[in-house]
Formats: structure tokens, sequence, C-alpha cells
């Protein structure tokens, strides 16, 4: 078996320490350099977040490496293309992961295509077959997977925030700098106003109470905004809610929008359309409410009230609050 | 100004998700279609908000032919619905598009574009709704030496350059991209218009220009699918929901008990 190295590429703002997504990748990334019996690689751009070294230990990685560049800020695409094309022309990794971010997704096809690699978005496993890949990804908005043999080599597997990482022991490594030259790049995107999201993020949350169509109308949102504070979580949304303006595409959870994975989801008036349960269906327990008992939410969910959600909620918020 | 629009077609993913909810959806005897006849045929719905981000361009006033781009072996309902719609032009690569894979045909489209005479924007959909990978329109970029600014819901464009809000997880933002740009539109865009009657009378006339892959000088490498598939399978659902019964009040304390004694709530 091949000695080239598994890459685990990192970017974007991180929280709690580390890049988003960093510790499921490297779940993966530990698993598949195993597999392979090849070195696992870490490399972070930007400035080191504070908790990259010690979680670098935790997951065997044997380099930790830093690309950092003033050039490699937020949204800065064209830089990130430059520098991790750079490293992977000097690596020549057999395989480079990366965590599925909007930003990563206008990256990395491009990084493929430099390295004169192939890329897979929605992966979910990916295993050695033969001199290729084989990755299980979800396709139709999660109503299927398919299982693709990927090759040439280097291989990008994007893994959406679905998998429970587990962490090994092991010690903490120092960050090797990787020196790339940026000088030739000019940013072909200018940002006027970005993006800014200060509230909590849906992401890491341990409890959800998300709404659908079966509210039936925007006033009605508040309920479930009352019934997230009562229980101590955060307010999301299915896809239609947000295309009809009821609430900004933040709130969005599903394949297009957050892929969440809560102690507690509660679904108050989502049919369960696949497109939403792609991201929430790695929530440990499914709450639904529904009009219609035959709605495909019940088939997730673990307890289930059929029933008219602008009777129910109140009675929620008013348990919920009494407890 | 040209702008071109790539256009895919889908199987219709409410109806795959109907039969995916109802446990009926159906993989085909090679393990890897879907194969129920009576799932329609359609275009991608994200593709038909590009050409909506288009006509609205137009809407406000800027001047353009609006070229519309298909791959595929029998386009024909696509690309008159887009002809219907405005689009003057209409190419359709022809290939069977069991043959390629995202990599391939963002070389087709790349090198079509180029050769019909470029883009000053490129629109796509942001991802295509059956395979879901969205990969197709940022190699475009690539391959055009492009820049690339994915998820618009909102478009103005000032003589040469585009200012684009786009629908981020984190809210809106706002960029600005220099023309020649490609750029993915996402469903917040809002509802696609439908043509008029008359327009899909005189749409009839409006003939799709046919291209081979061979007319397009890539080598067969260039075109060789890097991602195959090999088995397409349904996943399965646990299905183990306790429905709690009673009125409002009464459910609503069940299961907060439930929730409680879990240990899922304090």
């Amino acid at each position: 078996m091949s000695q080239q190295p598994i890459v685990v590429c990192s970017f974007g703002e991180g929280r709690d320490g580390l890049p988003p997504g960093a510790e499921e990748v490297l779940h993966i990334g530990r698993n598949l350099a195993q597999a392979c019996e090849a070195p696992l690689m870490w490399v972070i751009l930007g400035p080191l977040p504070e908790r990259a070294s010690a979680t670098a230990g935790l997951y065997g990685v044997q380099n930790l490496h830093q690309i950092d560049d003033a050039k490699l800020e937020a949204n800065h695409t064209d830089a990130q293309v430059a520098a991790l094309a750079a490293y992977g022309k000097a690596q020549t990794p057999q395989a480079i992961l990366v965590h599925q971010t909007l930003e990563a997704r206008t990256v990395a096809p491009r990084l493929a295509a430099r390295l004169g690699g192939a890329v897979v978005m929605n992966g979910i496993s990916i295993s050695p077959i033969g001199q290729n890949f084989e990755i299980t990804a979800s396709a139709y908005g999660g109503d299927t997977r398919v299982i693709y043999e990927v090759g040439p080599k280097p291989v990008l597997a994007f893994i959406p925030n679905a998998v429970i990482p587990e962490p090994g022991s092991g010690s903490a490594i120092d960050a090797e700098p990787f020196a790339v030259d940026l000088s030739g790049v000019e940013e072909r995107i200018e940002v006027l106003e970005p993006a800014h999201f200060d509230g909590p993020r849906l992401d890491d949350a341990d409890i959800i109470v998300s709404g659908g169509r079966g509210l039936g109308s925007q006033d009605n949102y508040s309920l479930i905004e009352q019934l997230a504070e009562a229980l101590g979580g955060i307010a999301g949304a299915s896809r239609p809610l947000v295309d009809d303006g009821w609430v900004d595409s933040s709130h969005q959870v599903g394949l297009t929008g957050r892929i969440t994975r809560p102690n507690l989801y509660v679904a108050i008036g989502i049919s369960g359309a696949s497109q939403h349960m792609a991201g929430c269906s790695a929530a440990k327990t499914i709450v639904a409410v529904n009009r219609d008992p035959e709605a495909a939410i019940f088939q997730h969910a673990r307890f289930g009230i059929v029933g008219d959600a602008l009777e129910i909620v109140p009675e929620l918020i008013r348990a919920a609050s009494a407890g | 100004m040209r702008i071109v629009v790539c256009v895919k077609e889908v199987l219709d993913p409410d109806a795959v998700n109907n039969y995916a909810v109802a446990g009926r959806l159906e993989i085909g005897a090679d393990g890897k279609t879907l194969t129920q006849t009576a799932i329609p045929r359609l275009m991608n719905g994200y593709d038909e908000q590009a050409i909506e981000a288009a006509l609205r361009l137009r809407d406000a006033g800027a001047e353009f032919t609006l070229c519309v781009l298909s791959v595929g072996s029998d386009p024909d309902k696509l690309l008159k619905h887009a002809a219907a719609l405005g689009a003057e032009e209409l190419i359709s690569i022809q290939v069977d598009p069991a043959t390629l894979d995202p990599q391939a045909t963002a070389k087709l489209l790349a090198s079509q574009i180029q050769a019909s005479g470029g883009a000053e924007v490129v629109f796509c959909g942001r991802q295509a709704s059956d395979d879901d990978q969205g990969v197709v329109p940022v190699l475009i970029a690539e391959h055009l030496n492009m820049s690339v600014v994915t998820v618009a819901r909102e478009i103005r464009l000032e003589s040469d350059a585009l200012t684009i809000i786009r629908a981020t997880p984190e809210g809106d933002e706002i960029v600005r991209a220099a023309c020649p740009a490609v750029v993915t539109i996402t469903n917040e865009l809002g509802e696609p218009r439908y043509p008029t009657a008359s327009a899909k009378i005189k749409a009839r006339r409006v003939k799709p220009t046919i291209v081979t892959p061979a007319e397009l000088s890539l080598s067969a490498e260039e075109i060789a699918p890097k991602v195959l598939l090999k088995q397409q399978f349904v996943p399965e659902v646990q299905g183990n929901c306790e429905f709690l019964e009673g009125d409002a009040a009464q459910v609503a304390g069940q299961l907060l008990e439930k929730l409680r004694a879990e240990g899922t709530l304090q």
C-alpha cells in the first residue's frame, strides 16, 4: 500500500478553539490512514486555533502544518486555492478530507482540478479499494445513498457534520509552518458586507426546536422561538419557511442549510422530507408534532404527537416552563 | 454581452421523496439507477431559478444574449422551456449522462462556452437535486479562469461587475465580482416564472444547436469519469415512534416527563 499521506484540511473561522468540523474529519482521516497504512497529516490555513496541537495528538496526526499568510483571510478563496494547491503538490497526498462548509465547497473542487484529482461531496464514509477509494455519499437530498469508486488520486472527499468523533489519546504535537508564495494572487471577489451571525449556532446546539409549514402562518413562528427558549434550546426552520421569507437562511436545518446533531430535536409541523432530515437525522432524540399521522417525520421520531401545532405547542411551552 | 445558463435534467425530487417516504423507492437491476417510470423528468429546480436570475437582470434593463446550455441525450423539453422563457440561443451537448461525472460534465460545458463565444456571466443552479454534488459550476469557473460566487439570492449587474447577495448559513453576505464570473443560484432567489402560451408557441422556432463531445476537441482522458457510480440504495429508517395520546395538555405533560426520565432534558 502506498505511503502517500492522508491529509485533513481545515480552514475557516473556528469555534471552541478548533476549526469547524475538525474533529469529525480527523476521526474519518485517522480511520482511513490506518486502513491505508499511511501517515495522517493535518493542514490548517490561517492562524493556529488554540486546541489544534492537543487535538492533533488525540487523533494520531503525524504532522500538523500551518499555512499562514495575510492573504488567507476568510472568503479569500483565490488565495486559499493557491495555498492548498502548493501544499498538495509538495505533499502528494492520496486523499484530502475536508469538512463540508460553504467556503470549502468553493475552494476544494478547484483544488481537485489543479491537482488533477477527483472530488466527491456529501461523503459519509471512505475506504481504500485497490488503487482507488470507495466513498459512500448521500444523494437525492438523503433519499438514497450512493457508493462511488473514485480515482485517480488525490481524492478530495467532503464530510458533512453528521459524524460522531471519538478522540483517542496522544500528546500534543507542534505545528510546523508551511511557506507558500501568494504574492501573485489577486482576489477576484470583494466582500462588501460580510455575513455575520452572533447568536448561538444550530450546529453546536444541544436542543433545537424547528418549525415548518404546518405552523400555518409566519406569526406563529414565535411559538417555535418561545418553545426553544423554554427548553433552553434554539430555534430552527425547514426550507419552505426560509423560501417564503418567514425566517432568514441562518435558521435553515437541512441539506442546503445547517447539518445539526443535537441531543433533542423537536420538529413542529415539519413533514420530514429527506432534504430536511439530512440536517437533523443525527439527533439523539427526535420529537415530532404533526397533524398528519402518516407524515414521514414520524418514521424518524422517538416520540410523536399527532395534532395541531397551534394547540400542542402552547401546552409544551407551559409544561417546559413548569419544569 | 452574453449570459450562459447551464441546465440539467433530473428526476423530480419531490416524486422521488414521496416514493422514499412511502417506502416504495426502487433501484433497478443494475443496482444503481432509480427505475420508476412514473417519476417525471424535469429541469433541476435550482437551474430553473438560474434562468430566472438571468431574466430578472433583463427585467432590470440589462441587455444581453441569453444562451441556455445542457448536457444530455434528450434535452428537447428542457431547452424548449428555456426558449419559451426568453433564451435566444439553445445548445445541447449530446452525450449519455450516465457516461459522465461532474468533472467531465464541467469540462464539456466549459469547452462549449468557450467555443461558442464565451460568456460575461455563467449562471448555474447551486447543485443538482439528484446527486447533490454542486461541483460542476465551481469547476467551470476553474477551467475558464473565472471567479465564482455561490448561493446567490439576488444579483445586480453594473456594467462589468456583479453585486451579489449570498444566502449563507451565517445570513446574507454582499460581494462584488468582476465579470466574467460564474454565479450559482440558491432556492432563496424565489419562484421562477412560467412562460406564457404565446411565448411557448414562438419558442418552437428556436432550434437548439447540437454539439457532440468530439467537436469540442477534448481528449478521451479529459472527459473520462473519475467518480464512478457503483451502487445506489435506499437507507433504512428505524421507525420506532412512540405516539403519545390524550389532549394537548396531557400529551405535553407526558412528553416532558419522558424526556426528563430519559435524561434528554434536565
